[in-house]
Formats: C-alpha cells, structure tokens, sequence
C-alpha cells in the first residue's frame, strides 16, 4: 500500500510518538486525522501539517470511549472519504509497585491502587481494541485496503513497577496474531495488522527526566541513544508500504540489553 | 469566505487550491485549525455543507450521563435491575452497613 493518497488516523497525534507517526505519514502524501484528548495539542500539529501543505483533521477524543471511538473513525471518513492506517499511539503511564512494606514492620503499608490499574488498561489496552475494532469494521465496510498498528513496548515483556502498563503491551503485541488470524478465517484479505514495541524513546517525558538517571538507562542501549520519535514513524511507514510485513510485533529499541550485556 | 457558527463558536471555510481549510476562533481571539486541506474539489456551497457536517461530528454537543452501569443489568424475568457503575472514577465505595453507622441525633 502507498502512503501518498492514502488516509491515515492516529490516536495520541498530539505530541510524542504520534505527533512523530501524524507528521511522517502527511510528509509522505497520506492525508492523516490527529485524535487526541489535548485541544492545545492538536491545534498545534494540525497548524504545522497545513504550513507544511498537508492535509489533516483534528478530532479531541477520548480513546477508552466507545462513542469517541465512532466519532473519530466517522469524522476521518467524513473529512477524507476512506480510512486506510490506524495508528493507535495513545498511552499514558501510572508507574507504582504492587505492593509497598513498612520498612519497620515489613508489613504491606500500601497496594496499587485500582484507579492506576485500571487508568492504564482502559487507555493502553481497551483503547488500543476500541481503535483497531472500529477501524477494521470501516475498512471491512469500505472495501479498502488497510493496515492496524497497535503500539506495544519493549517492556511487555514485564518492567517492575509497571504491572498495569506492562500487562497492557503484551497484550496489545498479542493483537497482531490474533486480529490477522481471525482476518483469514474470515476471508478479510485486504487489511494488515503490524504491532510496533519501541524501546526508550526521545519524548519529552524521557529527555525531561533525571538526567543520571536516563544515563542510566543509556548504558544499556547498544546504540547508545535514545530512540527518536522519528524513527518510529520511519518504521510504521516502512510497514505500510511493505506489504509482506504483517500478524507480527516488531522492537524497535537500540538494542535494549540486561545489565550483563544480554539483549531483551 | 463562509462563517458558521456553531454550539457558540465560530468557523470558517476557506478555500486553499481546490481544497478548504476550516478554522475556528478560540476564547482568547486566537485561530486554530479544525482541518486543513479537506474536501478536494467541491464548490463554495457543497464544501459549506459538508463542513458544518464534519464541524458537528468533531465537535458534538451534550452531556455524558455516567451513573447506573446499564450494560450489565441483572435480569429476572423480563424485569432488569441496574446496579451502579462500579468503574466510573466518581464511584464511591461504601464498606460500612448500617449498624456501623448508627443515626445520629
């Protein structure tokens, strides 16, 4: 599939990794729709794809809303006339330990609440499906060719301190298989589902962290820098054009290694 | 250029090429852009329409109404009992009965 002519949606466009997917695609010749919760945001990206002469729609949405869902999906259509990628970018984190001890009694002082719990699940996990669901109907509906990319992680593959966002990117690498499988057996040959799981990456919730602690975390990145956003997005575009790539979640990380120099 | 005003804000459609763009005035006087390069090829009248129509559906008016959790009702016979939504953050849980909590004078 082309990127040029195509239409393209992006939740979280508003900034990070989206805003990096949101302004590749439009370079590219994809008309695209920026869906964030951030007005501010999306006026923003919105403002720079038009200077750039591209063509882009905001939507202020709420991605664990179903009914959000449908409008996003349904102002794409109605902005562009079709829907080939959806991107499902938004995520947010909410960083606790399961459990926390008194250091005196080594009894448990304090659990993870379930408002962290569910916060991240309903936006990392039930976003992401909520996306890939009703974009998938659409192009079904359409007849259009189209590809589904969830966003996973690296650290699905389980990050202390983050039961509830790590449950919900292996998941969401989980989707591919699963989505694609069920594409066969149906007969839907005409839509690819393509998880990406980056590694750390250069958003301005990284580069304004601790520095010594983000030096930290470079000692363990072969490449020996954080990822940019850009690369991302150079890779999500990379797939759509790469018709062969699909049911498949790939890392995208630097090479992200243990401590003792094993790669993750 | 045609305005449109709609749940009190105002937008306009204005042609770049044979596309429209749509804009919209924010509360500080600033413009922001709703959409830019939309609606290839249509005239002055039908891009007008098409707009207010978009305006509506990335704009939508209401209220959301979030208290009984009506998706997952517990049914006897055709009678449905509708507990309260349990996720919805504003949901207070409530542990005591009402012997702990004796009526105070």
């Amino acid at each position: 599939m082309k990127i040029n002519g195509s239409v393209a949606l992006v939740t979280g466009g508003g900034n990070g990794i989206g805003e990096a997917v949101v302004k590749h695609l439009a370079r590219q010749g994809a008309k695209v729709a920026v869906v964030d919760m951030v007005q501010k945001n999306i006026d923003r990206v919105v403002k720079d794809i038009k200077e750039a002469g591209g063509e882009a729609l905001g939507i202020q949405a709420n991605v664990t809303s179903e009914a959000d869902t449908a409008r996003y999906i349904k102002g794409t259509i109605e902005a562009f006339g079709q829907l080939n990628i959806a991107v499902s970018c938004a995520g947010i984190i909410r960083d606790g330990m399961m459990l926390s001890l008194d250091k005196e009694t080594g009894k448990v002082s304090k659990k993870l609440g379930l408002d962290k719990w569910q916060a991240v699940i309903d936006t990392n996990l039930t976003g992401t499906f909520l996306c890939m669901r009703d974009a998938a109907e659409a192009m079904v509906n359409g007849g259009w060719e189209g590809l589904l990319v969830p966003i996973s992680s690296v650290n699905k593959i389980g990050q202390v301190g983050q039961i509830n966002y790590s449950s919900a990117k292996v998941a969401d690498a989980l989707m591919p298989k699963i989505i694609v499988g069920e594409f066969l057996m149906r007969g839907i040959r005409n839509i690819r589902c393509v998880a990406v799981a980056p590694g750390y990456t250069a958003t301005p919730m990284l580069t304004g962290m601790n520095q010594d602690a983000l030096k930290a975390i470079l000692e363990d990145v072969h490449l020996g820098r954080l990822v940019a956003p850009e690369e991302i997005a150079s890779l999500i575009g990379y797939c759509v054009e790469n018709e062969a790539i699909n049911a498949t979640t790939i890392e995208i990380t630097g090479g992200l290694c243990y401590p003792k120099g094993i790669a993750k | 250029m045609p305005t449109l005003t709609y749940n009190d804000m105002t937008f306009a459609v204005e042609p770049r090429g044979d596309r429209w763009d749509i804009s919209y005035a924010l509360p500080n006087g600033a413009n922001a852009i709703a959409g830019a390069g939309l609606l290839a090829g249509l005239p002055e009248g039908e891009a007008t329409v098409r707009a207010l129509a978009l305006i509506k559906t990335v704009f939508p008016v209401g209220i959301r109404c979030v208290g009984p959790d009506v998706s997952h009702p517990n049914t006897i016979g055709d009678l449905k009992i509708i507990g309260p939504d349990v996720t919805h953050p504003n949901f207070i849980y409530w542990d005591k009965d009402s012997v702990s909590c004796p009526k105070e004078l």
